[in-house]
């Protein structure tokens, strides 16, 4: 076991510890997993000379505070929660200090990576987090968070401090159109509806988690076609019978039986997993 | 045969047209050659009733639909070999559940009847998926085919055993969940506790794809 490094004093509406994912389960069930907006997590891991794919606390929205145990390093990136130390770079922070999310300005999911990477039980080769399917749970009141020991970092002498580049960051609240691969069942669909998915814009609905996020607007017509459930991959975009989106996610399942018009760039996964319920997004195909 | 792709890192082959042990066997020759031998920078695969997925490492493989039709090849080889049948497993079952009554109700059966039907077939697990080793059972008796129920249930606890369409299937953690509760198992069918905590285990999972499943009452 690690050094303990932070003590949770509210957790919020969801914070969990996020990796980069468990590869090589879904046969069984098991959906990948891993930090939502894998771009934010991998950032501020990267921030502190870490593994890009090392353990980071994901928290989600708003209202989390945490308690420093020890001075460390830390990043914080993905949403903005009108934190009390800066975003997008390496901060330093005391033994006592608190660590606090009070009010989200845009986006949905934020990062807090620690030098050395968080420590956290690895189950299927992941320390993910997927509480639905009892892999971890969700953080509570209480709990005492801990650091790998291996790894030390140490802010080069003279440099003010590691931030990351503004181009790597993004508007959560108007997003360029998400790309997208043409899916499966992309010839179920008519011409016209393929059309319409890509010439409206879609609203991101409050019925949105890790599992899925839902699309509202004009429903498409959904194909007749009977499918036999087949494998869903992380990113695609089911159209189910009322006609209206709805985006896998990483903790999505793993089979299914909706025809699937669209899959999202891996990339855009974590585009799309920022946009908080009412933000507008389109999609543009790749060709 | 065929295969379509399914993004710009995986493929998608189409190895049956119907649900049935026909497929079944075809899906079995296919894992046991991909767990065998696996193709060059295959990250996964994910076998389901009459396709599988097939994820490669874009580093080994940039372009998957490359390789597809010499896979394609292999595959349908692999498909059509013969295997030695797969392992059975008992579980057994008190009957139990919430909708046994209703069911044999609408069905015009005694619940007797219902425990009868459901307890003689030896059931093959089509797939694994919902949640972390959820076995797709088949074939059910037609006479206890059911509709999922019109609203789901926001929790079924684990070690339920249901019927939903033509499938019977049982809950492996607590969760939301649709099928027609007939029973509940004593055997934990999904265990975290059985795995390594520092590595992949999967002892976690009692029901493997391709393995048959024999029901004994309790």
């Amino acid at each position: 076991m690690g050094e303990e490094v932070f003590e949770i004093l509210e957790p919020g509406p969801g914070a969990t510890l996020q990796d980069g994912g468990r590869v090589g389960w879904r046969r069984f069930g098991v959906p990948p997993g891993g930090a939502m907006d894998a771009h934010a997590a991998q950032w501020a891991n990267r921030l502190l000379d870490n593994k890009p794919d090392a353990p980071a606390v994901e928290i989600l929205l708003q209202g989390a505070k945490l308690k420093a145990l020890r001075d460390t390093w830390i990043a914080v990136t993905g949403a903005d929660a009108g934190a009390n130390v800066p975003a997008w770079r390496v901060a330093r922070i005391r033994e006592g200090d608190r660590v606090e999310f009070p009010k989200n300005h845009s986006g949905v999911w934020i990062y807090l990576a620690v030098e050395g990477g968080f420590d956290g039980e690895r189950l299927l080769g992941s320390a993910s987090v997927y509480a639905r399917g009892q892999l971890g749970s969700r953080f509570v009141r209480g709990d005492v968070l801990r650091r790998a020991t291996s790894a030390r970092f140490e802010l080069p002498r003279g440099v003010a401090g590691r931030v990351v580049d503004w181009q790597e960051r993004r508007n959560y609240e108007s997003p360029s159109p998400l790309r997208v691969w043409r899916g499966p069942q992309w010839d179920l669909f008519g011409a016209a509806d393929r059309e319409q998915f890509f010439e409206q814009e879609w609203t991101v609905s409050p019925q949105s988690d890790r599992v899925g996020y839902r699309l509202t607007g004009k429903p498409l017509i959904p194909s007749g076609a009977q499918m036999i459930s087949e494998p869903v991959l992380v990113g695609s975009i089911q159209i189910p019978t009322d006609g209206r989106p709805m985006v896998i996610m990483r903790d999505g399942p793993t089979v299914g039986g909706y025809p699937k018009l669209c899959l999202l760039d891996d990339a855009d996964v974590s585009w799309l997993a920022q946009c908080r319920p009412g933000v507008k997004v389109r999609f543009q195909l790749i060709e | 045969m065929n295969w379509m792709p399914y993004g710009p890192r995986a493929l998608l082959f189409r190895f049956a047209e119907t649900v049935g042990e026909e497929a079944l066997a075809r899906q079995r020759g296919i894992v046991t050659e991909l767990q065998r031998h696996p193709p060059a920078g295959l990250v996964e695969f994910v076998p389901a009733f009459t396709t599988i997925l097939l994820e490669f490492d874009s580093k080994v493989v940039p372009e998957p639909d490359q390789v597809a039709e010499e896979l394609l090849e292999r595959l349908e080889a692999a498909a059509q070999k013969i295997l030695p049948p797969a392992p059975v497993k008992e579980i057994p079952v008190r009957y139990d559940g919430a909708d046994l009554e209703a069911m044999a109700k609408a069905k015009g059966m005694t619940v007797e009847q219902v425990c009868d039907l459901h307890s003689a077939p030896l059931y093959n697990v089509y797939m694994l998926g919902f949640s972390p080793g959820f076995p797709y059972l088949g074939d059910l008796d037609p006479r206890l085919h059911t509709p999922r129920l019109a609203s789901p249930r926001p929790k079924v606890r684990a070690g339920s055993v249901a019927i939903g369409g033509e499938h019977t299937g049982i809950y492996t953690v607590d969760s939301p969940g649709g099928w027609n509760i007939i029973g509940h198992t004593p055997l934990r069918i999904f265990d975290p506790a059985r795995g390594e905590p520092n590595g992949p285990d999967e002892a976690m999972f009692r029901l493997k794809p391709g393995d048959r499943v024999k029901f004994v009452r309790i």
